[in-house]
């Protein structure tokens, strides 16, 4: 058998570079009687149970006696000495004693796993490969082995042999640890169906591992599987109440439905777990906003934004919530900011376009709008909130355009989902319908009569402000707010609807997901 | 050792609510001076008298001065050297016949001492392991001088690359001489017959032919060289030897040999064996992708703690029943067996301090100790039937009794909500102030808005201007001079040393363009001539090569003697042109010396 990576050097010459002294009592010419030599596996078990007790001083003291008594030849005492050194991250002296082992003994497949190891953690994952390799050649059944060869080509961006290699590595046993990696391949290829195909297999296999089950109910969430989504996330939860990712994931779904208290009680726990994390303090602000605090609201996204400066999100809520407070000269702020950031979201304009309005800047509020509808396609809301601006000062034509196209958009929503409208929306499209004298030609599905929106939604829309003239900044303001603050449960995949505002969602689980900004948000 | 009695009980401080908790606190003393691991305590009632006493393979400090212990209450009994370090100890009844007293076994080295009645009663050696073949027979050659220490080191590296199992001890010290020491080495071994010994790394006991408490008991030896070995009892001899894929660590054994029995063996490969009576390979196998620290079988789960600080409960065929996490790494575990109740739970103690009884996935208790426990044991212990002793990192002893009243009641403390949920939440206070600026807001938001609209263009106005004089005057110390066939990038960057009255000016140039140098470049300081002199005020500056950094140091000297600073404006300018590259104002510091004086 070849070394490949192994430089074969002589045993003694290692011991020089790894300054355990030898001892050269038996290298003295005995004249009669020849020394009887130790056992070199004297205290390997001592070596061995201080190792997994992780009480490592008393074990590289043991392993100093050894070696000494030894001189260097003792192959486990130098393997643990390695594995200590990996621990303590000093990987290059780790590989060096592990490159002894596998000279002291070539048929081990265990020395070259090790070394391949220690390669894998300085980032060499094609030597890494190669010495997997060779340690397959002395031990064909070691999930071990194939996983990590997985591992190397995740790493060298080899998706599909890197899945070979983990499905073979299931063949030999199943791990949880395998499962994940071969999810998080799928979810780099960008495909959840299949990744959420082996996230089951793994949650079958091992039902009781909170990390499975939340990424899976994650992955569900970022499809729109709700029923599964919860499951999933109240099962890790059930195993651990007090894991973070499910918490906020599932708090975030409790307040999709309205169930602010539940959600709150929810934070608590892991408010007091991770103290300064910026997506909790967003959802609890969020969920104050719902419960119309606004001031607690405000003061807990301002901490969130403190935390994470750059997440648009929160500055996005932020600006939702200083439009509701009637601030509209800080809304800007926080809008434009969160603009700075994202870009390419068509309702940051329109509400960046809300807040212009109210401040009367119109020609600004109507570049804005336009941006908005240009990026949006499929918000009603931006072309209703647009066509009133253009109605007020009597640009009837642009109007109408406008009104038109949220026609299109509304039965389009219509034939994809079975998605309900914010009453106070269509109330207001209603007006300006009859305003453009334009025939109901819309049906609108019926707003849901569930008792807790309707609490949400009637108490925003105070009826005072319908009796203003249509389209008034003050109504407007209103309807913006209340349709965002009305979150709506899109069940189909294909239409989903942006006017909610976006919960975060604890740390997203891939690179690859974060890149799908639509699934994010919601 | 301190005879201390249990009236300092107390020192056991950690347990706060003494009348709740379910144990009493028979005896601790920090002091016991007691190294070790579970394996090597052991519980029996050696003198056949009734009086349980506790047996302690002792490592001695630093694994340093390994002696047998028997304690009594809370007294050493007797104490012996033992000839190297206890790897397990065992008691197992020897024999049917009466006095049914219990022998004890400890392994230690290549050996198992067995003493009776705590006195020395036979020394069962492993036996020696057949050496290669092949190696045997170079070394045969070497003895009648038929081989060169050179072939010999070829043909033993040869074997040491092919062969499974691995060379003697002789054959290894030889491989590693220089060549020069071969000749001496060989000429004094040759005669030595090569030897290859192995070692016990855990021991456990297993019934022979009846499942009763007191039946006759065989010797189970895991070693070294990854074997499995059961012993007779009376004749120690080897009844059994079963091989693993790896060292076993830790044993755990149900049935009775002559009957039927299952042998889990957790093995230093982080996986975990489980072997038959039949069956000279293992069965099944757990992979736990973690080193096990501890196995336990309990009623039909065999428990094992991991060194991802988790308890994990398998069937005997392996399939995973349930994880439990622990708050702190495992140190060991042991069995909890109450035979009263019929309990039988699992025993780990923590690095935190805390010892956990489990029983399944559900905590039964928790003990916390004033130091890490690194041993623990159950059992009848004096006359008392329940009975807790532990030692600790720093080699104290405690030994805690059960209290007869006390019912383990599943899941006493954590069921439900965590107890954070209860806690309030830590939302930011907004001050009266807050309030009336909102309000202001609210009232005046478009001025507020227009009236900071209109200022930032003001302030973008500004900095554009000031960004534009810069540019036009070269009053920056950074040139990106693009006019020019050859493009300059240069930094310049000045300090200013000295008290006063000389001062040292030093001008850093460098050239930050990648490839061209600089040529022909002058550096011209503009200063009130009243106030400082320089010897130099223009002088020609070197080639300039890329990247490097260029000192140029110059002298001033302070003329006024009021400590009055002025600037001096260092310039740099291309040969022939009137307009700077590059210009930087030095803020001069005033002379102190001058000040003082």
């Amino acid at each position: 058998m070849a070394l490949t990576v192994v430089p074969s050097f002589s045993v003694s010459g290692v011991w020089k570079r790894t300054q355990f002294p030898v001892s050269t009592e038996s290298q003295k010419p005995r004249q009669k009687k020849a020394p009887e030599f130790p056992i070199l596996e004297k205290q390997n078990w001592l070596i061995h149970l201080h190792y997994i007790r992780k009480d490592y001083e008393a074990c590289k003291a043991v392993i100093k006696e050894q070696l000494q008594e030894t001189q260097g030849l003792c192959e486990y005492a130098i393997y643990v000495q390695a594995l200590i050194f990996r621990l303590e991250g000093n990987i290059q002296e780790s590989l060096e004693l592990f490159q002894t082992c596998a000279v002291l003994s070539p048929q081990s497949a265990d020395n070259l796993k090790q070394v391949a190891r220690s390669l894998f953690l300085l980032g060499k994952h094609k030597a890494a490969i190669e010495v997997y390799n060779e340690a397959a050649k002395l031990n064909q059944k070691d999930w071990e082995i194939s996983h990590n060869l997985g591992v190397c080509y995740i790493y060298l961006k080899q998706f599909n042999k890197a899945q070979d290699q983990l499905h073979n590595a299931l063949n030999l046993n199943r791990h949880d640890l395998t499962y994940i990696m071969l999810g998080k391949i799928h979810l780099l290829e960008g495909d959840l169906d299949k990744a959420i195909e082996v996230y089951k297999k793994a949650v079958e296999f091992s039902p009781e591992n909170t990390e499975l089950l939340t990424t899976l109910g994650l992955l569900y969430l970022q499809l729109g599987i709700y029923q599964k989504a919860f499951e999933h996330l109240g099962n890790a939860l059930t195993y651990d109440p007090t894991n973070y990712k499910a918490i906020l994931a599932a708090g975030s779904m409790m307040q999709t439905h309205g169930d602010f208290d539940v959600a709150l009680t929810k934070y608590r726990v892991v408010a007091c777990a991770v103290l300064e994390s910026p997506p909790l303090w967003n959802n609890i602000g969020m969920c104050f906003f719902g419960k119309k605090k606004y001031v607690a609201a405000i003061s807990c996204l301002k901490r969130a934004n403190y935390l994470a400066p750059f997440d648009w999100k929160i500055l996005y809520n932020l600006g939702l919530v200083h439009l509701t407070m009637q601030q509209y000269a800080s809304a800007f702020h926080f809008l434009s900011a969160a603009i700075n950031f994202q870009p390419k979201m068509g309702e940051l304009y329109m509400l960046l376009a809300v807040a212009l309005t109210n401040l009367e800047d119109t020609e600004n509020a109507k570049r804005a709008y336009a941006e908005a509808v240009h990026l949006d396609k499929c918000n009603p809301l931006v072309n209703l909130n647009y066509a009133v601006l253009l109605y007020n000062p009597g640009e009837k034509k642009n109007a109408l355009a406008q009104y038109q196209e949220m026609e299109k958009k509304v039965s389009l929503l219509k034939d994809n989902s079975s998605l309900e409208f914010d009453s106070e929306m269509v109330e207001m499209a209603q007006k300006l319908g009859a305003a453009l004298q334009v025939g109901e030609a819309l049906v609108w599905t019926k707003p849901v009569k569930d008792p807790k929106s309707k609490h949400q939604t009637t108490s925003t829309s105070k009826p005072a402000s319908f009796q203003q003239p249509l389209g008034s900044n003050q109504a407007l303001g209103q309807a913006m707010s209340s349709a965002a603050a009305y979150r709506t449960l899109p069940s189909g995949a294909g239409g989903t609807s942006q006017f909610t505002k976006p919960p975060s969602l604890p740390l997203e689980p891939e690179p690859a997901v974060e890149s799908s900004p639509t699934e994010t948000s919601e | 050792m301190a005879a201390a009695s249990s009236s300092d009980s107390d020192a056991c401080g950690a347990e706060s609510n003494e009348a709740n908790s379910k144990w009493l606190d028979a005896h601790y003393d920090p002091m016991a001076n007691i190294h070790t691991f579970s394996a090597c305590l052991a519980l029996a009632d050696l003198h056949g008298d009734g009086e349980y006493k506790l047996v302690v393979g002792d490592l001695g400090p630093g694994g340093q001065q390994p002696r047998l212990k028997v304690l009594k209450g809370p007294l050493v009994m007797t104490e012996s050297p033992l000839p190297a370090l206890p790897a397990a100890a065992a008691t197992f009844l020897m024999e049917q016949h009466e006095p049914r007293t219990p022998a004890l076994a400890l392994a230690s080295g290549p050996c198992v001492y067995v003493y009776k009645n705590l006195r020395p009663y036979f020394k069962f050696s492993l036996p020696q392991l057949p050496p290669n073949p092949l190696e045997q027979d170079l070394w045969n050659q070497a003895k009648e001088d038929r081989i060169d220490p050179l072939t010999l080191k070829e043909m033993l590296e040869s074997i040491r690359e092919t062969a499974e199992e691995p060379l003697s001890i002789q054959s290894l010290r030889f491989l590693q001489l220089e060549l020069s020491e071969m000749e001496a080495f060989v000429n004094q071994h040759k005669s030595n017959s090569i030897k290859r010994q192995t070692v016990i790394t855990t021991m456990t006991t297993l019934k022979k032919n009846l499942a009763d408490e007191d039946a006759v008991s065989c010797l189970v030896l895991g070693t070294e060289n990854k074997e499995l070995l059961v012993l007779d009892p009376e004749a120690f001899t080897i009844l059994a030897k079963m091989s693993l894929p790896s060292v076993p660590v830790f044993l755990e054994v149900s049935g009775q040999f002559d009957v039927e029995f299952r042998l889990a063996a957790a093995c230093r490969n982080g996986n975990i064996y489980i072997l038959r009576r039949d069956s000279k390979h293992p069965k099944y196998c757990i992979e736990l992708s973690a080193q096990p620290v501890g196995l336990i079988r309990v009623h039909k789960v065999l428990v094992v703690g991991s060194t991802q600080d988790s308890l994990h409960g398998f069937t005997h065929k392996g399939k995973k029943l349930w994880t439990v996490q622990m708050p702190a790494a495992i140190l060991t575990m042991n069995l909890l067996e109450q035979h009263s109740r019929g309990l039988q739970a699992v025993m780990a103690g923590l690095a935190n301090g805390e010892v956990r009884i489990y029983r399944d996935k559900a905590l039964l208790n928790v003990i916390h100790t004033p130091d890490a426990v690194t041993s623990l044991c159950f059992g009848r212990y004096g006359r008392e039937d329940n009975t807790l002793i532990m030692t600790t990192r720093g080699g104290g002893l405690i030994i805690k009794i059960l209290k007869r009243t006390a019912v383990f009641v599943e899941g006493g403390s954590e069921v439900g909500p965590p107890p954070a949920q209860a806690m309030k939440l830590n939302v930011p206070r907004k001050t009266r102030l807050y309030v009336d600026q909102t309000l202001r807001e609210r009232e005046a938001g478009t001025a507020m808005h227009r009236a900071f609209q209109t200022d930032l263009y003001l302030l973008r106005l500004r900095a554009a201007r000031a960004y534009l004089q810069a540019l036009e005057s070269s009053l920056s110390p950074l040139s990106t001079t693009a006019r020019e066939p050859l493009k300059l990038h240069a930094v310049v960057s000045i300090w200013v040393q000295g008290l006063g009255p000389t001062f040292k000016l030093t001008l850093h140039l460098q050239n930050t363009s990648t490839t061209r140098p600089v040529l022909g470049l002058l550096v011209c300081f503009l200063y009130n001539e009243a106030l400082y002199s320089l010897p130099r005020a223009f002088f020609k500056v070197p080639l300039l090569v890329p990247g490097l950094n260029y000192p140029l140091e110059t002298f001033v000297e302070s003329l006024s003697n009021k400590g009055i600073s002025d600037i001096i404006k260092v310039l740099v300018l291309r040969e022939g042109q009137s307009a700077p590259l590059l210009s930087a104002h030095v803020n001069m510091p005033g002379s102190e010396g001058l000040a003082a004086a």
